[in-house]
């Protein structure tokens, strides 16, 4: 649980820090050149990490299926979806939103078990500790948002 | 309404990348899920930029050297995410990933580094902050 969360608030920080760094390239670039930018970047960073822990390991791919291959193409439909929502929305209103809605599905994903993963039993209190936090995502942005003219940010 | 729909999927989008990622990484390992994944839909982009030919992609040399290796993270975010999901189910991870990133963004745009418009601190901004880790703990019951 502690080893975990703390891989959680590691992961969460480099996620901000990205994006802040990311808006910076697509202010210039736009956003495929960007998308093709930093997909490029991480996947050459995850072969050398993958290559330093693991060596040659790294190249056996065991029970590869079908699909896998394809996993890659929902990071295109994210980039997609956020660049409309946010520009049909805002950054206040569609960054709430998005925020939300992973926190929504993250919580029918655990109940249902989909994919193989291990199903984690739904609870009413489950679900209001989803909508505080909801409640706690919207309040942040909203009362940000009107000292917050430019769009420096995007998730 | 269309805007709304796309911000919806968009968050489902993230968190299914999250969840199709720990079912890979249990097949093929963690560093072999991250790495495939992103290049595969680096590759995907890559066509995408090659048909719509905005020419933007110019503008690269306008930015600093150093965010061009924001996307360097995500080994480490991905790695992060998964090992995580695994420990502690999907829900507790992306509430704990949101509330860190949320924190570090103000704390940077408190600070005003990485030229970001400073932004003063606001009471209802940590109440927010409150809110979220409250329904964190709340999680845990």
């Amino acid at each position: 649980m502690v080893f975990g969360l703390l891989l959680s608030v590691i992961a969460g920080s480099l996620v901000g820090l990205q994006n802040i760094f990311n808006s910076k390239v697509s202010e210039h670039a736009g956003s495929w050149a960007t998308t093709a930018l930093v997909l490029g970047t991480g996947f050459a960073a995850s072969l050398l990490l993958g290559l330093a822990f693991e060596g040659k390991e790294m190249f056996v791919l065991h029970n590869m299926q079908l699909w896998y291959w394809f996993s890659g193409v929902i990071g295109v439909g994210v980039v997609i979806s956020l660049v409309n929502g946010i520009r049909l929305l805002g950054p206040t209103l569609g960054v709430s939103l998005v925020l939300s809605s992973q926190l929504g599905f993250a919580l029918l994903w655990d109940s249902l078990g989909w994919l193989g993963l291990e199903r984690v039993p739904f609870t009413p209190t489950k679900l209001i500790g989803v909508l505080v936090i909801a409640g706690g995502i919207v309040l942040f942005k909203w009362s940000g948002a009107r000292v917050y003219a430019k769009a420096t940010e995007t998730v | 309404m269309k805007g709304i729909l796309f911000a919806l999927l968009g968050g489902a989008l993230i968190t299914l990348q999250g969840v199709a990622n720990s079912r890979i990484s249990q097949d093929i390992g963690t560093w072999q899920a991250a790495a495939l994944t992103q290049f595969t839909g680096f590759v995907t982009a890559l066509l995408i930029l090659l048909v719509i030919r905005d020419g933007k992609w110019q503008g690269f040399g306008r930015v600093k050297p150093l965010y061009w290796i924001g996307g360097a993270f995500a080994a480490v975010i991905i790695y992060g995410n998964v090992t995580a999901i695994h420990h502690m189910g999907v829900t507790f991870t992306i509430a704990a990933v949101l509330i860190a990133q949320l924190c570090l963004t103000y704390w940077i745009d408190v600070s005003g580094w990485f030229g970001v418009t400073k932004q003063t601190i606001r009471m209802p901004q940590l109440v927010g902050i409150g809110m979220m880790i409250a329904g964190v703990v709340i999680l845990t019951f």
